[in-house]
Parts: structure tokens; C-alpha cells; sequence
């Protein structure tokens, strides 16, 4: 179990930075996600951290020791790889013992821990085969199993549920969040999808271009996104960001009305608000005017896209199945002030 | 196999089908005739050579005295000669391919200074005829003093640029990064990943180098024509020459040029045998199911 701290890392592929200068401390048992677009460096942190990657500049330390130099099996962590990466030639146990075998422990410990890890990820039955004679869904398991056996201080997760179906994608990520709390294991997981990353982390890392933009629990994110790029990146349909300007007694939505809001920063100039901070209302009330484009039915919720002229469609979320609204109508937009999100020309937050 | 239409029975199909058989019927009796030659020859007495039709068996069928001749002629120098091809074969063949991979796995998954002009001078060599290295050898070989040892043809021969060449483009292809990736994390040493999880997956390019390899020693003239002086280090190319030369000249106590026909035919033996064997080793999808393609 691992306390894990990274100051001042930095790591550049010639002239191109990839990683600007990362401070993070992990902590013990945390389920640590990195979340980015692509090309945010998330994989490359992570491959700092388990040391498939020299970094430039900086110190990693895990538990006190400083591991910055050294290779990757000294680390004692266990990855998990995208293309789940299992030795083709070898069984099931095989790929399981094989880190153990390398690490020279006894035959009875070595049966003892994979049989265990076995157990665990239901896989006693495939023990004999090769990966090529199991499904996408079992591999992975086969992968998962093989990072336990060596009982690391951390896990590392490369995108491990990428290239899963969607049905199987939701199990997994059950049974990595289960297996999390089993082990109460710190786990450092790498992902695109923000989804994965708000159901499964107790803290998550927003990157972009190399750099963090912030680290907080998935509701600190969701509720307080310190930028315009988390609060975009983070919730599905994502925030909608409308051009505004401060004025008396509250905020001028540009190509709209005013939201009545008590203090105005000087410095405002976009606003942001939640598809479910933002409600239908009759035509000529609201803050907005626009029509309705496209209406999506899943059952529990309805998204509503409503073309606003000068500013573009902006999302709607209404709970139900939401049978009174039709395609082509037009409505009103009325933003909740309390909860809408404002944002200066740099994109920082306004608190 | 999908169907997607009745091509097979079009008139276009058919005329190109037709046209490709004639193509490869006339490149098969091209290729094919030169043995059928030897074939023939190897069955006739000396008289019968030169006076029956080339291709075709005279009606003396002499094909066991010429083996027996073969065999017992200068002492059984020819059972020498014929060690000696097989195991200068087998020596440069598993060496050369054990380089060729071991060096094209380096090319192909480690980055290090240089590469790319290390890489360019293997091209290069491939481009250069072996012939034209041999005076170059033949003098390192005698600096060192080798010549006229086994070493002199073996060493040359453990170098098969071609091999690093093909190797390279087949670890780039079989072998993930990933896969390097997580040996290294499971605390494997580089040779152990090399030898344990690598080599398998290799085996098929390995061994069409292995083949490649054993094929063109098995063949080599030129080599160890220059670097051997002594008639019990021959291969059987060198040796057969030399008996063919002395066919020619009438010199020595006996025309041989029936023997060195058999000699020829028992010599293309073990190369036919060893591509039968090698065959079952062109398999493909060893690497199937450890990566997520």
C-alpha cells in the first residue's frame, strides 16, 4: 500500500513537452483516476509513475523512497495495459505465475497466491488455456489477476476497459471498483472516459496539454470545476457556455436577457450552465429564445436541443419522458442563477 | 469464403485463369528441366551421357554403380564433402539466424544512438554481393590465420544481413510493446523477455531465416572455393567442381562425369528434406489473443 508523490515532474519527447510540471500526492488506498482528452499526457504520467518512461526533471516517491531512477519491476507496482498485453504463449496460470517465477518465490507461495487471485476473478476454470481461447472479457480478467498475484504497493490501469463492448465495459468497471474496495489498494487509473472516471474514483486528475487542471473528488469537479475546460469536460451532456457580461443587478447573457445575480464579477465573460440547471419555459419568459431541434428520449430523462439564433444550441435536461415537447417549437430559457457557473476571460472560475 | 458473384464462370475469369497457368507451366519446365537433367544423367554410364537424348533414360539404367562410385571413389571422399556441407549448413544457419533476430529485435524495439545509420549500413550490405566481399574475407581470414580451416567458411556465413533485414520488419509485426512492457513490469530482465516471451512468437520469421540461411551455405561456391586449399575440408560444391574440372582435362584414371551427376542429385537431397521440415514452422497466429489488436 502505497503513499505515492510526484514533485515537479516533467517529461519531454525532444522538443515536444508532454508532460509540463506535475505535483500530485496520492494517497494511501486511493482510487486515483487520470482523465483527459487525448494527447493530455494522462498515459505518459502514468507510465512515469511505473517507470516505462524516464521523466526529464522531478522526483517520483513512493512510501518515502525516492524511485525516480529506478526501473520498473523495483517499483513494485502492477499494470494493467490497454491491449491487456498477456503472454500469448503461455496458459492462463502461466501468465499469472510468471512475475512470480521471475521473482524466484517458492512453488507453494506462487500456487497459493494464483489460485487465490483465481478464485477472485472467477477464472479457476480457464486455467489451462492459452488467451487466444478466451473471450475479450475473461483476458481482461486474466490481466487484472495478473497484477494482483505480485501483491503491489499500487496498481496502474491503462485504459484497461477501452476495448470492451458497452455492456461489458459496465461490469468490469463494477467488478475494478469491488476488487478496489477488496483491497483496499491504492489504484491509479488511466481513462478518456469521464464517465468511468466519476463512477469509480475517489479522486480525479483532469489533465490537458501536460498539465493538471484539477484534482479534486468527482462532485468537487462537477459541482466546482475550477476552469472552462473541466466544467466542459467533466458531465454528460456537457455544460453549456453562453458569452455574457456583468451589468446592474446582474449578468447580460449576450444575445439574451439578464439573470438576476447579487454579485457580478467586473471580470465575467462566459457563463456556464448545467443541462440540468437550465429549465423549458413558455415562449417570451427566460432568459433565452430559441427552438427546439432535436428531442432525445431515454426514458428517465430527455435531452432537449434548443437552437438559440447568435449563440447556438444549448442542451437542455428535463427528469421524465417530457411528452409535451415537440421538435420545432419554440421556448423559453431559464437558467438557474444560483447554480450557474462563471468564468473570466482566461477561463479560470469566478468563485 | 464469401461468394460475392459467379466470377469463376466468366469468360474474363477463365481466359486470365488459363493465361496464368500457361505462365507458370512455361517458368515450372524452365526451372524443373536443369534437374530432370540431372536426374536423367545421374542413371546413365559415361558412353550413354553423350551419345542417348539429354532428357530422357538411356537403356542402361546405371543409377546404383554411379552411387557406389560415388561413394567409394578417392576413398569416400564425397561422404566427407558431404559432412562437411551439412554442418558448415547447419553452423551458419542456426548462428546467422540467431544474430539476424537477436539484432533485428533491437532494431525493432530498442532505440538507441546511431540506430538509424546502423540500420542503413545492414541495407546497404544487403545490397552489396557476397562475391564481392569474398577477396576482402580471404584477407582478414589469413591475418588471423583461419584459411583453410571450417572457421573459414562457417565465420563469414554467421553474417546474413538479408536476415536482420526481414527479422526487423517481423518483430515489428508480432511483438507489442506492450508485451516488452509488461515482462518488464513482471521483473523480467530484457534476455529473459527476449528468450521466454519474445522467441516463440518469433519462431515463424526465425525460421524462414534459418531456412534462407541454410540454403544459400549450402550453395555457396565462391567462398569456400577462395578460403580452402585442402580437399578434405570441401563442401560438395567445391568438391564436385573439382572432379567436373578434371572430367574435363582427361586427367585422373576415370571419367567421372556421370558420378558428379549422381554426386549433384544426392546433394539437393537434404535441402528438399530440410524445407519439408521447416514447413510445419510457417504458421501463423502464434501471437493470437495475448494482445487486443
Amino acid at each position: 500500500m502505497a503513499v505515492i508523490a510526484l514533485k515537479d515532474v516533467k517529461k519531454s519527447f525532444g522538443s515536444v513537452n508532454v508532460i509540463g510540471n506535475v505535483n500530485l500526492s496520492i494517497g494511501d488506498g486511493e482510487f486515483v483516476i487520470f482523465v483527459g482528452p487525448s494527447g493530455s499526457g494522462k498515459s505518459t504520467l502514468l507510465r512515469l509513475i511505473a517507470g516505462l518512461e524516464d521523466a526529464t526533471g522531478g522526483e517520483i516517491v513512493i512510501d518515502g523512497t525516492d524511485v525516480t531512477h529506478m526501473g520498473p519491476a523495483e517499483r513494485a507496482l502492477s499494470m494493467v495495459f490497454q491491449s491487456y498485453a498477456l503472454y500469448p504463449t503461455k496458459t492462463v496460470r502461466q501468465n499469472m505465475s510468471f512475475g512470480l517465477e521471475v521473482a524466484r518465490l517458492p512453488r507453494a507461495e506462487i500456487d497459493r497466491r494464483v489460485n487465490a487471485a483465481a478464485q477472485v476473478l472467477k477464472l479457476d476454470q480457464l486455467m489451462d488455456r492459452k488467451p487466444r481461447a478466451l473471450s475479450g472479457g475473461q483476458r481482461q480478467r486474466v490481466a487484472i489477476g495478473r497484477a494482483i498475484v505480485r501483491e503491489p504497493v499500487a496498481f496502474l490501469f491503462d485504459e484497461p476497459l477501452s476495448n470492451l463492448d458497452a455492456a461489458l465495459r459496465v461490469e468490469m468497471r463494477i467488478e475494478i471498483a469491488k476488487l478496489h474496495q477488496r483491497l483496499k489498494a491504492t489504484m491509479i487509473y488511466v481513462t478518456h472516459d469521464q464517465v468511468e472516471a466519476m463512477t469509480l474514483a475517489d479522486k480525479i486528475v483532469v489533465l490537458d496539454h501536460g498539465d493538471i487542471q484539477q484534482v479534486g473528488t468527482p462532485m468537487e469537479l462537477y459541482e466546482h470545476p475550477a476552469n472552462l475546460f473541466v466544467a466542459q469536460f467533466i458531465g454528460s451532456p456537457k455544460m453549456n457556455v453562453v458569452e455574457a457580461a456583468p451589468a446592474d443587478g446582474g449578468i447580460a447573457i449576450t444575445g439574451g436577457g439578464t439573470l438576476a445575480h447579487a454579485n457580478p464579477s467586473r471580470a465575467l465573460v462566459k457563463v456556464g450552465a448545467r443541462p440540468e440547471d437550465i429549465s423549458l419555459v413558455p415562449a417570451g419568459e427566460g432568459q433565452l429564445q430559441g427552438t427546439v431541434d432535436v428531442v432525445e428520449r431515454l426514458g428517465s430523462d430527455t435531452y432537449a436541443y434548443v437552437a438559440v439564433d447568435n449563440v447556438g444550441v444549448v442542451i437542455v435536461r428535463i427528469v421524465g419522458n417530457a411528452a409535451a415537447i415537440a421538435v420545432g417549437q419554440t421556448a423559453g430559457l431559464s437558467l438557474d442563477a444560483d447554480r450557474v457557473h462563471l468564468f473570466d476571460a482566461s477561463g479560470k472560475t469566478i468563485r | 469464403m464469401t461468394v460475392v458473384g459467379k466470377t469463376g464462370l466468366s469468360p474474363r475469369f477463365r481466359r486470365n485463369r488459363l493465361l496464368l497457368t500457361v505462365v507458370l507451366a512455361i517458368y515450372f519446365v524452365y526451372t524443373f528441366m536443369p534437374i530432370w537433367y540431372v536426374i536423367t544423367a545421374s542413371t546413365k554410364t559415361n558412353p550413354d551421357l553423350f551419345t542417348s537424348f539429354g532428357l530422357w533414360f538411356a537403356s542402361d539404367f546405371h543409377l546404383w554403380q554411379n552411387l557406389s562410385d560415388l561413394f567409394t571413389i578417392q576413398n569416400g571422399i564425397f561422404r566427407n564433402w558431404l559432412w562437411n556441407t551439412f554442418y558448415y549448413a547447419v553452423i551458419s544457419a542456426v548462428g546467422s539466424a540467431l544474430f539476424a533476430t537477436l539484432a533485428g529485435y533491437a532494431f525493432a524495439k530498442y532505440d538507441f544512438v546511431g540506430k538509424k545509420f546502423v540500420f542503413a549500413l545492414v541495407l546497404g550490405a544487403v545490397m552489396i554481393p557476397q562475391t564481392a566481399l569474398v577477396i576482402p574475407i580471404f584477407l582478414l581470414l589469413s591475418k588471423v590465420g583461419l584459411l583453410n580451416t571450417p572457421w573459414a567458411v562457417i565465420l563469414p556465413q554467421l553474417v546474413f544481413p538479408p536476415g536482420v533485414f526481414l527479422m526487423r520488419a517481423y518483430v515489428d509485426e508480432a511483438i507489442s510493446s506492450e508485451l516488452i512492457e509488461a515482462g518488464r513490469m513482471d521483473g523480467a530482465g530484457e534476455f529473459h523477455i527476449f528468450s521466454s516471451l519474445a522467441f516463440r512468437l518469433l519462431m515463424p520469421g526465425f525460421t524462414t531465416v534459418l531456412i534462407l540461411a541454410f540454403v544459400a551455405s549450402w550453395n555457396n561456391y565462391f567462398l569456400p572455393l577462395v578460403v580452402l586449399n585442402s580437399t578434405e575440408h570441401f563442401p560438395v560444391t567445391v568438391g564436385l567442381a573439382q572432379w567436373y574440372a578434371s572430367a574435363v582435362s582427361g586427367s585422373g584414371g576415370q571419367l567421372l562425369f556421370t558420378v558428379v551427376m549422381a554426386g549433384a542429385l544426392v546433394s539437393i537431397l537434404p535441402v528438399i528434406i530440410a524445407f519439408l521440415i521447416m514447413q510445419r514452422f510457417w504458421q501463423g497466429g502464434l501471437g493470437a489473443g495475448g494482445v487486443k489488436a
